[in-house]
């Protein structure tokens, strides 16, 4: 960690910075406001999404409540939810932080705070998690993408179920 | 079943009829009824799983956990023998440690006052024993040895983990059962375990739907259209339920299903035809026990669930949270041995269970369904389990909810609500 954060420059071009935070702020969008078929987009075609609990990250543990490793794989994932799950609609709102953006070589590593709230038919919000996005963005033919997306929470007591990716 | 119930006439009023095929909604939602399960289950003469040897592997390692609402660590002690010991001060009842997991030393020490504890839970000592100049302290005649923490019973089970809050309860093998201790063996073999990760959630439901739930064959292949539209879950597969003699305890399993035939599906609806998985990995077991079965689900009362389904392995503890509501806590493991490939296997088929998993997200979902559905309804109602029969027998099919009906067969027989009779 220490080694590769030496390697890492602080990214301080204003567009590139804008260019980053709108790929984030789209990305979340496909999850509030749909259509979440549009979700996948937003990866490289290899990839890792994963979404995981600071309680397992920190005991080294990998194992995530999702993780997907392909683009065709979020796409299973968002036609399943969208086909194949039975659940109380809800509707998901993300609000992130800023983010701390770093040129590794490989890509752009982009960390910001997101907190999640879930809204129920009845009209209740209820704080579904507070959390990290932990990325690795790259440009692909002028597109920024995820390379990587850790969703790393802190509520690992979560309420109820996790029906929507974050 | 301990012989110290005694019926009274209103708890034979919240169970009146005789059988398990109707089960009064009240018992979902009555706080009394409530309390009572607390002191005669969870507080009784139950074994109540509390974590896997692998999580305390260092002498001082201790795990934090839930026995009905009263919390217990599980410790490593320094012969390698392991204890659980209430987490409440004999002092004045402060939470003596507040960590999930974590290493305690060779002693317990509250963080109140500083009494300290063996990791038996003896109490050794405190600051200002004696006060101060020979004032103040403790008086000599004060017992250290009658204000000990709450030491329960310890038995464990190829690294599996089990208290109990009676000292005379029957040994952990004869509750379990010759039956429910071998299908228990089939994945707890002997071999190291290591923890793949875990994985918690709140439903806000009665604890016991939960158990219902991994008791149900029946909902499995209508409910869950993700198993259905891949064929991992049929309710015409090669299967067995099987409850024990107590009823208490049961285990349902099925052989590896196929894709083809999934348009004969007992006239459930599925999802759209054209909907193929790209990760077939996911729906790709890799046999492992030395059978051809891909799903077994081991539930034991009065609260732990093991269950395999592909590679994924877990134990889902039920911690009752209130009558109306329950945490679910997924301890994913797997084998010291495991290979890569194995190693890999697990995490990816993960994406099924847990608090996001393609399957147990509907449960959860269909669970507090049911609880906000009889919220508030009228004395007398119930819930109908008649699919099946009315008994509470083995079967080589899912079409039943034979191993619900013998849950609530050890439950009132437990409870002491009224004769379950046959
Ligand atoms: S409450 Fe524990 S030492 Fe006082
Ligand atoms: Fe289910």
């Amino acid at each position: 960690m220490d080694h590769q954060a030496e390697m890492n420059q602080p990214v301080t071009d204003d567009v590139l910075l804008r260019r980053i935070e709108r790929l984030q702020l789209s990305y979340i969008s496909s999850i509030d406001d749909g259509p979440l078929d549009s979700w996948p987009q937003f990866f490289t075609d290899k990839c890792l999404y994963t979404v995981l609990s600071r309680d397992n990250y920190d005991r080294g543990m990998e194992l995530g409540v999702m993780r997907f490793e392909s683009v065709g794989m979020l796409v299973d994932r968002a036609t399943a939810t969208q086909h194949a799950a039975v659940f109380a609609p809800r509707v998901i709102r993300h609000v992130l932080g800023p983010a701390l953006v770093d040129d590794t070589g490989e890509g752009y590593r982009s960390r910001c705070n997101v907190v999640i709230y879930q809204t129920s038919p009845d009209g209740d919000t209820v704080l579904l998690m507070a959390a990290t996005y932990d990325d690795l963005i790259v440009e692909q033919e002028g597109v920024l993408k995820f390379k990587e997306k850790r969703v790393i929470y802190d509520t690992h007591r979560i309420p109820d179920s996790i029906v929507y990716p974050l | 079943m301990d012989g110290t119930q005694t019926t009274n006439e209103s708890e034979t009023d919240i169970w009146s009829e005789a059988g398990t095929t109707r089960v009064p909604f009240q018992i979902y939602q009555n706080p009394d009824i409530y309390a009572q399960e607390l002191e005669r289950i969870f507080y009784g003469s139950s074994w109540n799983y509390v974590g896997l040897e692998c999580e305390v592997p260092e002498a001082g390692d201790f795990r934090r956990n839930f026995i009905g609402e009263r919390e217990v660590l599980m410790i490593r002690k320094d012969d390698g023998a392991l204890s659980v010991v209430e987490n409440r001060c004999a002092h004045r009842g402060a939470q003596l440690c507040q960590a999930l997991s974590g290493n305690t030393g060779s002693a317990i020490m509250c963080p109140y006052h500083q009494w300290t504890y063996t990791l038996d839970g003896e109490l050794t000592g405190m600051p200002f024993k004696r006060g101060i100049n020979g004032k103040g302290g403790l008086n000599s005649d004060f017992d250290m040895k009658a204000h000990g923490l709450v030491n329960l019973r310890v038995e464990s089970l190829n690294g599996v983990v089990f208290a109990s809050f009676d000292q005379n309860v029957a040994p952990l093998k004869d509750y379990l059962g010759p039956d429910m201790v071998k299908y228990f063996t089939r994945i707890f073999d002997g071999r190291g375990l290591r923890v793949v990760g875990y994985e918690r959630q709140v439903i806000d439901c009665n604890w016991k739907l939960q158990m219902e739930n991994l008791k149900d064959p029946y909902h499995a292949g209508i409910l869950h259209l993700f198993l259905i539209s891949f064929g991992l879950f049929r309710l015409d597969q090669e299967s067995k339920c099987l409850v024990d003699d107590s009823k208490g305890h049961s285990v349902l399993m099925t052989a590896k299903g196929t894709e083809e035939g999934k348009e004969d599906t007992g006239g459930v609806r599925i999802a759209a035809p054209d909907f193929a998985l790209t990760d077939h990995d996911l729906i790709q077991p890799r046999l492992e026990f030395g059978d051809n079965i891909t799903l077994s689900i081991q539930t034991l009362f009065p609260s732990i669930i093991i269950q395999a389904q592909c590679n994924t392995l877990a134990t889902r503890q039920v911690i009752p949270k209130g009558s109306g509501s329950h945490e679910l806590v997924w301890t994913f493991f797997g084998y010291e041995d495991d290979d890569d490939e194995m190693k890999y296997l697990r995490l990816r088929q993960a994406n099924l269970m847990g608090s996001a998993g393609y399957v147990t997200l509907d449960d959860a979902e269909a669970l507090e369904f049911s609880q906000v559905g009889f919220t508030g309804s009228p004395e007398g109602e119930a819930a109908v389990l008649e699919i099946g029969g009315t008994d509470c027998e083995s079967n080589d099919h899912l079409v039943t909810e034979s191993l619900i009906r013998g849950f609530y067969m050890r439950y009132r027989d437990i409870m002491g609500y009224g004769e379950a009779g046959t």
